[in-house]
């Protein structure tokens, strides 16, 4: 459930509404009454509908909503794997990323409409799910890009510095090379399926 | 105005605004595509039903 104030407001909003449905006519016959039906029919439901709307695509992004689907429960163990090269789980474990939207920090685009698509892909998931059925093994629609990468690692220190880095570093940035390429690991599947994970100790 | 046009304004928009709360307390992937999909346009449409019906009314009273 969403958060209750949101709950209620929608709730008053149906009911503003409804009153209007049955005592609007006799209201209209006011200029005050005009008003105020105009606020119930058209300014609130807008109001409510772009909030409630902007509340859910905020929430959209968060990693309880990707998990929530169970055919992703095992990706989201992969996140409290123990090991120390598998990506997902060594940002999340060490808070490279905020927790809260550890999927979407790393599966969406940051390309100008990179949101915008993050959403349709999600729309293709849910598709999906109750639809075409989900894939036996679950992949994604396009090689990783490694500019999603290099959006947090680009400047960072530890990255620039690192000698292996340093022959492919124009490779890299021009995305000749994947970062994938060399950190082959990103969600260490084998592990969940052997129950090794960080958290269970 | 126009008592039908004008309920039936309400009646749209109602049932988008419905469809969103029924969305909001059954809170999934599944539930929040519908709200956005078929709650929000049929706020929408409400809206713009009750807009013109008013319209209508104006120039009505215009044209007497």
């Amino acid at each position: 459930m969403l958060p209750l104030p949101i709950v209620i407001a929608l709730a008053v909003g149906v009911a503003l509404l409804a009153m209007s449905y049955f005592g609007g006519p006799a209201l209209a016959k006011a200029r005050a009454g005009r008003l105020a039906l105009l606020v119930a029919v058209v300014v609130l439901p807008l109001l409510l509908s772009v909030g409630n709307l902007s509340y859910g695509f905020h929430e959209s992004s968060q990693t309880t909503f990707c998990l929530s689907c169970h055919e992703m429960q095992r990706h989201g163990q992969s996140l409290f794997v123990d090991d120390k090269h598998a990506l997902a789980a060594i940002h999340y474990q060490n808070r490279f990323i905020d927790r809260e939207t550890v999927c979407y920090s790393c599966h969406k685009d940051y390309a100008l409409f990179g949101d915008a698509r993050a959403k349709l892909n999600g729309l293709r998931h849910v598709w999906a799910h109750y639809v075409t059925g989900v894939p036996e093994k679950i992949k994604l629609y396009q090689p990783y890009a490694s500019s999603n990468c290099l959006h947090c690692h680009d400047d960072a220190r530890r990255f620039r510095e690192q000698v292996a880095h340093q022959p492919v570093m124009d490779a890299l940035t021009s995305g000749s090379v994947s970062c994938l390429s060399c950190h082959q690991v990103a969600h260490d599947m084998a592990k969940v399926e052997a129950r090794e994970l960080w958290q269970a100790r | 105005m126009n008592d039908a046009s004008f309920r039936r304004a309400c009646a749209v928009a109602g049932l988008g605004l419905t469809v969103e709360l029924a969305a909001a307390i059954h809170w999934t992937p599944a539930t929040f595509i519908l709200a956005a999909a078929v709650g929000t346009p049929l706020v929408l449409l409400g809206g713009a039903m009750f807009l013109r019906a008013v319209w209508q009314v104006m120039k009505d009273k215009g044209a007497a």
